[in-house]
């Protein structure tokens, strides 16, 4: 037990000089252009298909839900504002972050896993390459702005999903959609959930890249780091979640 | 010149390097070999700071590395470079891309120039066709040689070469071997080659080293080594299956 407990510090002291090494070499290294521009092609345009699935049925499920409400109670200008405040707040931030992490973070979790196995690290290290400068910083970076982007794509993305949906399951004119959506969904909510899911990228990059980095032995370790990156990321983000609440708040 | 002073290493309980002291001169072709986990790469990877000893000095071109911080060591590696035993190519790039890294990150080359500068290096190697495809693609001969490209894009002094024929095809080795040989005779470059193959150790070498049981069992010319009557160079030179070593 004490010897959990201590090897549990110790690879958290370990995480936090990891953080801070990448925070170092994100304002003091030089970023290498050719890595960055590679990186935020796979992390944003390739995810963008699932990111757009995803946030296109998560607008449909808060648009059914919110529905059957509305009909309810004929509460039909109120449909658009229901719709926009969990979705643009809390869902889609959430969802988009927990597919993020499972297709983005895992693949950079095994990536470098596998990288450093094979001694490609080393190999890195032995052409005199920083490989947080040259690995991790654009990884960082990438996740941080792509996670942004997709969240504000999918937002919109789930609208018209949410305005489809509310007009043929429930009957809601797409205009009433809209006016209720335009009157009461503040620029503060659209914010709110950028800020988190901006917060989301920095907490999956940093779970995910020092999973990978931290990989010792072999095939199963790189098995076990992809494992924890997911895990750990998807914590970190429900942690994120309420942190970035509280403090909106 | 490069000095290894009395180093220790060990990993757990197990000593891997038990004080050993080693100098290697400029020019010199050295061939460091021993059985399997004798501790000779962990001996070369000392040099360039990928681990650090226990005890004892380690000292490069007169200055001492021994304590020296991640970063100290970055001059150091542009000019003693590398060779991975498992040629450790960067997959996610093409053939071309990792010979032109080391350009593009240290003499900061446009990218076209830098893959202009990778190509004739790896025409020079015969790989030159193979530049657009990825490390996945090709065998473990060509990788071994891009490797070899790549480490040598920047005109190290020093390079080191870990097991740079096991593998290999007997064509591919002779190629190899001729390489470290050219590197020596034409441009002056020091090699230390970590190595099983008797072949490339009794045809290139200028000196042999033997690690056995963590120490420096054998230290001469490739003559005496195979001349040598103690039983475990008679054993290992031949290849023999019985003897002191398991």
């Amino acid at each position: 037990m004490i010897n959990q407990i201590k090897q549990l510090l110790e690879n958290f002291g370990d995480f936090c000089l990891f953080i801070g090494r990448t925070l170092k070499a994100c304002v003091c290294g030089s970023w290498d252009r050719f890595e960055l521009l590679r990186i935020l092609y796979l992390v944003g345009v390739c995810s963008l298909p699932i990111i757009l699935a995803t946030a296109l049925f998560a607008g449909a499920i808060v648009a059914t839900q919110v529905g059957s409400y509305v009909t309810k109670y004929r509460a039909y200008e109120v449909v658009g504002w229901g719709f926009g405040f969990g979705t643009f707040r809390e869902l889609g931030p959430l969802l988009i972050g927990l597919m993020f992490s499972g297709r983005v973070g895992a693949h950079h979790a095994a990536e470098l896993g596998t990288m450093k196995v094979t001694e490609q690290i080393d190999a890195l290290r032995a052409l005199a390459i920083d490989p947080i400068e040259y690995l991790v910083v654009p990884r960082l970076v990438a996740m941080v702005v792509m996670m942004t982007l997709l969240n504000i794509i999918g937002d919109f993305c789930a609208l018209v999903g949410g305005m489809v949906t509310s007009y043929v399951l429930v009957g809601v004119d797409p205009y009433v959609f809209w006016n209720s959506f335009c009157e009461y969904v503040k620029l503060g909510d659209f914010l709110n959930g950028c800020a988190k899911a901006g917060c989301f990228g920095v907490c999956i990059a940093f779970v995910s890249c020092y999973m990978g980095m931290s990989v010792q032995g072999g095939a199963p370790a790189v098995g076990r780091a992809v494992n924890n990156s997911v895990v750990f990321s998807a914590v970190g983000i429900f942690a994120m979640d309420y942190g970035v609440t509280w403090l909106w708040n | 010149m490069i000095q290894f002073c009395d180093v220790c290493k060990k990993f757990g309980e197990q000593t891997v390097l038990d004080h050993v002291s080693l100098t290697v001169f400029d020019g010199q072709v050295l061939f460091i070999v021993g059985k399997s986990g004798a501790g000779k790469s962990v001996l070369v990877k000392h040099l360039i700071g990928l681990l650090q000893p226990d005890t004892g000095q380690i000292f490069f071109d007169g200055d001492e590395i021994t304590h020296w911080k991640e970063k100290d060591f970055y001059p150091l590696r542009l000019k003693c470079a590398m060779v991975f035993q498992h040629s450790t190519l960067f997959d996610s790039m093409s053939l071309i891309e990792n010979v032109a890294l080391p350009l593009r990150k240290h003499r900061h080359l446009s990218h076209q120039e830098s893959l202009k500068q990778a190509l004739e290096k790896l025409a020079l190697l015969g790989m030159e066709s193979y530049a657009d495809q990825l490390p996945a693609m090709i065998g473990d001969g060509m990788r071994k040689r891009v490797a070899i490209a790549r480490a040598l894009m920047l005109e190290p002094n020093y390079v080191i070469f870990d097991e740079p024929t096991t593998g290999l095809d007997p064509l591919s080795a002779e190629q190899v071997d001729q390489l470290i040989r050219r590197l020596s005779d034409e441009l002056k470059v020091t090699s230390l080659v970590v190595s099983h193959d008797l072949r490339s150790i009794f045809t290139v070498s200028d000196r042999i080293v033997m690690l056995y049981e963590g120490k420096i069992h054998f230290d001469g010319t490739p003559e005496q080594f195979a001349a040598c009557e103690d039983p475990v160079i008679y054993q290992f030179v031949r290849a023999l299956p019985d003897g002191p070593m398991v």
